[in-house]
């Protein structure tokens, strides 16, 4: 054995390794191969993966592309959605935030909550708000997300107000459109809010999705 | 003052400038001890700035006192502090590993001494650049934070300060290369000992760093004062992260080599087989760098086969080479003790080890604390699908100030302490003091970084914001149920920081205040034997080594329960992706 202050002497590459040592890097080694298979493997059979269609564009044009959904949607409202929640459903709801959307007021009393026109849903983080939201979604169909930023990088942190470890997050970034599919399963009031620092406002960066149940969604939107 | 000053640089050198150190043997030259003091020296001061920006980063963090909000500066502090913290504190320190690695070890000059110290200065005018124009921010113009994300208005007077920065520690490394260079000429197929080797690992690995950063910034800077009118989001990201991350692979291999070094110096430890380490150290020169990807496992336009690639370091080669030391380091501590007779049965070398040395205990405390909590975290948050959880949450938090905090900073404490008996010959003003030093830290720090990964996972608590617990302004919405860790996890991030204070009053103090160090203070500082025992020859395969394979075993299951508690956390959530 040798001290790491010398150079070792003679062939030091021939030596033997200790058994317990051999084993470890053995155990060690299996267990890299291990993981690596597994996160490798859930890409083709598991149900959360970071992976979506990408498309370079100007801010500006996913500026024009959430206008123009925006202008296809119908709306309705935060009451509206309250109001059909079961009971005891609604006791656990938290209660939700004031809607800050700007150009998003109330104007025809038709409501402030997107319902999106089809499968798309369109989100823009910008300084300091989220464009697109809220919006009300449906339980267990799958809908694509389209993420965009209007000015710096943003980040979509997204988790439901009744559970706050089931919290996802992604990087926005104002040059790229990401189209990233998502099914919600449980209707829940789920929360948005800005991970990535995009200057002296970021921390009140908050939107909402509101999930409900696929019977409640034909009265929510008004079928 | 400056008598004092010139003192603290002083030795007793023979007519070459050389002395014999009377605790490692190793035959210094003025020219390096020197050097290695002053980079030393810069390094503390840094870690005080940053220290104190700490305390202000912690007490606004824990909402209860909210001290700094986000519109008074807060994103400015937290750019102090990660800047003189993990940059400065680190790269200074770093330098002088260098030195030590290199010239000490080897027991040569330092080469190219004006360089050294061109290298130096650059590296300081780089370092109060980059401090003014955070500090003196206005007129709109965004916080840097560490990563000064474009496209934010950062003023170009801090990219070019980065810029100044990097182009002065590859300047002070330069007389290391040289210092290689030397020793191989004529020489070229002796070995380096085994230090000097992790040395030159973390030398290469410093440059790849290096020139990833010079890429990033300058792009940056030359998009900021307008030559180019739009700069790639996702290509800065990719350029930033070579060195953002690569730096603190310099952390980590540096923190490996003091590792090797100090276990051997203060506890006896032997290296149980060269083939086997210096094989770990190959490999991550091949793959550790591929971990910059890491940070970009939740960013659009990255195809998946890209980051499953890297995000593993290739097949978690990196990571292979990790659990190598982990089992290499503590058992050239069970072998080396062994042979020397101290402590039998399963742990007795590791209970009869010199646990009232600080600078013992300062070590073992980063190589455990390190590997069940850096480490682990690391290889899980840097899975591709378990990303989404981790990313921009308080978790990530966690896990670096896990590897940096306790890791690589508490290694670099006790290194200081060594530099200050052995190359300043002070003794401790107060040897009870300093012992604090690693146990309150590895206490206090170790809890915080495992509360910030429970309020990050669990709770969702996000990282870089002034507030969102008990408030996100504007918003009825709140994470106020991850309060009460709150209660436990504030306190603990500003007892760490106290204990930080303790580390400088101690080190400072013993500089200016402690009495010299004469050759009776080497006993205690030194393994039972001396470190060069007699006798002690004994064949690799004489020597149990046991008990660190029973300590592997018990790092091997924590990993795994906790690698299937993440995948279990992470199934739970809602169906995404393509």
């Amino acid at each position: 054995m040798t001290n790491p202050l010398d150079p070792p002497e003679g062939n030091w590459w021939d030596q033997a390794v200790n058994r317990r040592e051999a084993l470890w890097l053995g155990i060690a080694g299996v267990w890299s191969l291990g993981i690596f298979g597994w996160m490798s493997g859930f890409t083709r059979f598991g149900d959360q993966n970071p992976v979506g269609e990408t498309f370079e564009v100007e801010p500006a044009e996913f500026e024009e592309m959430l206008e123009s959904y925006r202008m296809d949607a119908d709306w309705t409202s935060e009451a509206a959605i309250e109001e059909r929640r079961a009971p005891e459903e609604n006791e656990q709801v938290p209660r939700t935030g004031r809607l800050r959307e700007e150009g998003q007021e109330d104007i025809d009393g038709q409501g402030t909550v997107i319902v999106p026109p089809g499968d798309s849903v369109y989100i823009m983080g910008r300084q300091f708000n989220w464009g697109g939201l809220p919006v009300v979604l449906e339980a267990g169909r799958e809908y694509d997300i389209h993420l965009g930023a209007r000015d710096v990088q943003h980040g979509f942190s997204v988790r439901p107000g009744d559970s706050l470890s089931q919290q996802i997050n992604l990087q926005i970034f104002p040059d790229t459109e990401w189209v990233v599919p998502m099914t919600f399963e449980d209707a829940d009031t789920y929360h948005v809010i800005c991970n990535e620092f995009c200057g002296e406002g970021h921390a009140g960066m908050h939107g909402e999705f509101y999930v409900v149940e696929p019977d409640e969604y034909d009265t929510v939107v008004g079928e | 003052m400056l008598a004092t000053l010139k003192g603290l640089f002083g030795n007793d050198y023979d007519e070459d400038g050389f002395r014999t150190c009377s605790v490692t043997g190793l035959r210094i030259h003025r020219s390096a001890e020197v050097h290695v003091k002053l980079f030393g020296l810069t390094a503390v001061i840094a870690l005080v700035i940053g220290g104190i920006f700490a305390l202000t980063v912690a007490a606004t963090r824990w909402e209860v006192l909210g001290l700094v909000g986000e519109f008074d500066g807060y994103y400015r502090h937290l750019s102090m502090h990660a800047w003189n913290i993990l940059i400065f504190w680190m790269v200074f320190m770093e330098i002088a590993i260098l030195y030590v690695g290199g010239p000490m070890v080897l027991g040569r000059r330092l080469p190219l001494t004006s360089v050294a110290k061109a290298g130096w200065g650059l590296m300081v005018a780089g370092a109060l650049g980059i401090n003014y124009f955070i500090w003196t921010l206005s007129g709109g113009s965004d916080a840097p934070l560490l990563t000064a994300y474009v496209p934010l208005d950062v003023p170009p007077g801090f990219y070019a300060s980065a810029l100044v920065f990097l182009v002065g520690a590859t300047v002070a490394a330069l007389p290391f290369l040289v210092t290689i260079w030397q020793e191989k000429r004529g020489n070229w197929s002796a070995t380096l000992p085994l230090v000097t080797f992790g040395a030159f690992v973390t030398f290469i690995i410093a440059v790849q760093a290096i020139l990833g950063g010079l890429a990033a910034f300058s792009y940056a800077l030359i998009w900021q004062i307008g030559i180019i009118d739009s700069i790639n989001t996702g290509i800065y990201r990719q350029l930033y992260w070579i060195i953002g991350h690569g730096s603190q692979q310099i952390n980590l291999l540096a923190m490996i080599t003091v590792w090797y070094f100090l276990t051997h110096v203060v506890g006896g430890a032997v290296v149980v087989s060269e083939k086997v380490s210096r094989t770990a150290f190959i490999m991550y020169l091949f793959f550790i760098n591929l971990g910059a990807a890491h940070h970009l496992m939740v960013d659009p336009g990255l195809s998946v086969g890209w980051r499953i690639f890297n995000t593993s370091y290739a097949f978690y080669g990196a990571a292979l080479a990790s659990m190598i030391h982990a089992f290499a380091i503590p058992a050239g501590l069970e072998a080396g003790r062994r042979q020397r007779g101290l402590g039998g049965g399963l742990f007795g070398w590791l209970t009869s080890a010199p646990w009232k040395n600080p600078i013992f205990a300062s070590t073992i405390f980063s190589i455990i604390l390190f590997g069940f909590l850096g480490g682990i975290s690391g290889v899980l948050m840097g899975q591709l699908q378990l990303n989404m959880t981790w990313h921009n949450t308080f978790a990530t938090v966690g896990h670096f100030h896990a590897t940096v905090a306790l890791g690589t900073t508490l290694a670099f404490m006790g290194l200081v302490f060594f530099v200050i008996k052995t190359m300043f010959r002070r003794n401790l003003i107060s040897d009870r003091l300093a012992l604090v030093v690693p146990y309150g830290y590895a206490a206090a720090m170790g809890l915080a970084s495992l509360l910030m990964m429970y309020v990050g996972i669990l709770y969702g608590v996000p990282r870089r914001t002034s507030e969102v617990v008990s408030n996100i302004p504007g918003s009825d919405f709140s994470l106020s149920a991850a309060e009460p860790l709150f209660l436990v996890l504030g306190p603990m991030t500003i007892l760490a920081i106290l204990v930080g204070v303790v580390f400088v009053l101690v080190a400072v103090g013993s500089l200016l205040l402690g009495s010299r160090a004469g050759e009776d203070d080497d006993e205690a500082l030194l393994p039972e034997g001396g470190l060069q025992p007699n006798g002690g020859t004994e064949s690799v395969h004489a020597i149990e080594m046991r008990g660190t394979f029973t300590l592997c075993l018990m790092f091997m299951a924590t990993f795994v329960l906790m690698y299937i508690l993440n995948w279990f956390l992470l199934t739970r959530l809602w169906s995404i992706g393509a």
